[in-house]
């Protein structure tokens, strides 16, 4: 592969850009799709945060990350921020957690509330895009807008993630062609099922992995050794 | 005789004239909160300014997606 500039070997590589190196020697085909493909996180909190991360390890190229809240002490039970950013913009903390992980991601902030005025133009370039939004009017919102408004992206939707335990209740589904729904469809957050890290986290991942899995069989970008194919 | 909608890929039997006029008088009788409801009818999808004045014909696939508080 073509030394990026500053990297004089492959062991700069690694040090730099450990991800990288890993996935592209280990999962090639995981690696070359989803560094090509353009994700969109509408909602960086106990799901936004997670598939973010998820997604970072697994080697994404491309991101638009859309949030208008700032990191709470009470957001460190699930999310992944850290005490030391309380108070601070969660697309900032994002970008600089994903950094931390993986530099060799092109992130896109938008520190705005989403809109079905906004989100056709925040999520323009997205091929596919992850609900992690916490109220159902809002995620109502969100995936009519994508699905009305908009011709392309999938979206990736969650539903039923609140309490603990319980794990094999959050399935995968597909609703249709361009919307797949995370969750037991059931399960609301309200005083005394509240959210937890272990719960939330499964949900979060079973969206990433849903991702994973619709970069390589459906959006496939990238035919590896062929003309668009820019890693070899 | 019956009339049927198919919800969520389950029958569902009414008996004749019972069956629900509009997507709004479905989301009622099944006591759900509009504001929370992606709706495809036949696969496409109906926006929820027009769930009032979308009509239901007999033998329609309807696919409701309820969201719930949490994430």
């Amino acid at each position: 592969m073509p030394a990026k500039e500053g990297i004089k070997s492959e062991c700069d590589a690694l040090v730099l850009m450990p991800v990288r190196f890993f996935m592209e020697q280990n999962m090639p085909p995981v690696f070359y799709e989803i560094k090509n493909a353009v994700i969109g996180i509408a909602g960086l909190g106990g799901l936004g945060s997670n598939v973010a991360v998820a997604l970072a390890r697994l080697g994404a190229g491309k991101l638009i990350i859309a949030d208008f809240d700032i990191v709470e002490e009470g957001n460190l039970t699930r999310q992944q921020y850290f005490l030391d950013q309380v108070g601070r913009p969660k697309v900032t903390a994002t970008v600089e957690n994903l950094g931390r992980i993986n530099p060799d991601i092109d992130i896109k902030t938008h520190r705005v509330r989403l809109t079905p005025e906004n989100i056709p133009q925040i999520f323009a370039e997205a091929d596919v895009i992850a609900e992690c939004f916490d109220l159902p009017d809002q995620k109502q919102m969100l995936v009519e807008t994508v699905l009305t408004r908009m011709q392309r992206p999938l979206i990736v939707s969650v539903s039923g993630v609140a309490g603990y335990g319980n794990s094999n209740a959050i399935k995968t589904t597909r609703i249709s062609k361009r919307l797949i729904l995370v969750g037991d469809g059931i399960t609301v957050a309200r005083p005394g099922t509240r959210l937890t890290a272990s719960r939330v986290g499964i949900a979060a991942y079973h969206q990433a992995n849903a991702i994973v899995e619709l970069v390589i069989n459906e959006l496939h970008k990238v035919e590896i050794g062929g003309p668009n194919d820019t890693n070899t | 005789m019956t009339q049927t909608l198919k919800i969520n890929g389950r029958e569902k039997q009414f008996p004749e004239g019972q069956i629900p006029q509009t997507l709004s008088e479905l989301l009622h009788q099944l006591n759900l909160d509009q504001a929370t409801i992606v709706a495809e009818i036949n696969g496409q999808i109906v926006e929820r300014a027009s769930f009032a004045e979308t009509k239901i014909a007999p033998g329609a696939s309807i696919e409701l997606v309820r969201f719930v508080p949490g994430g």
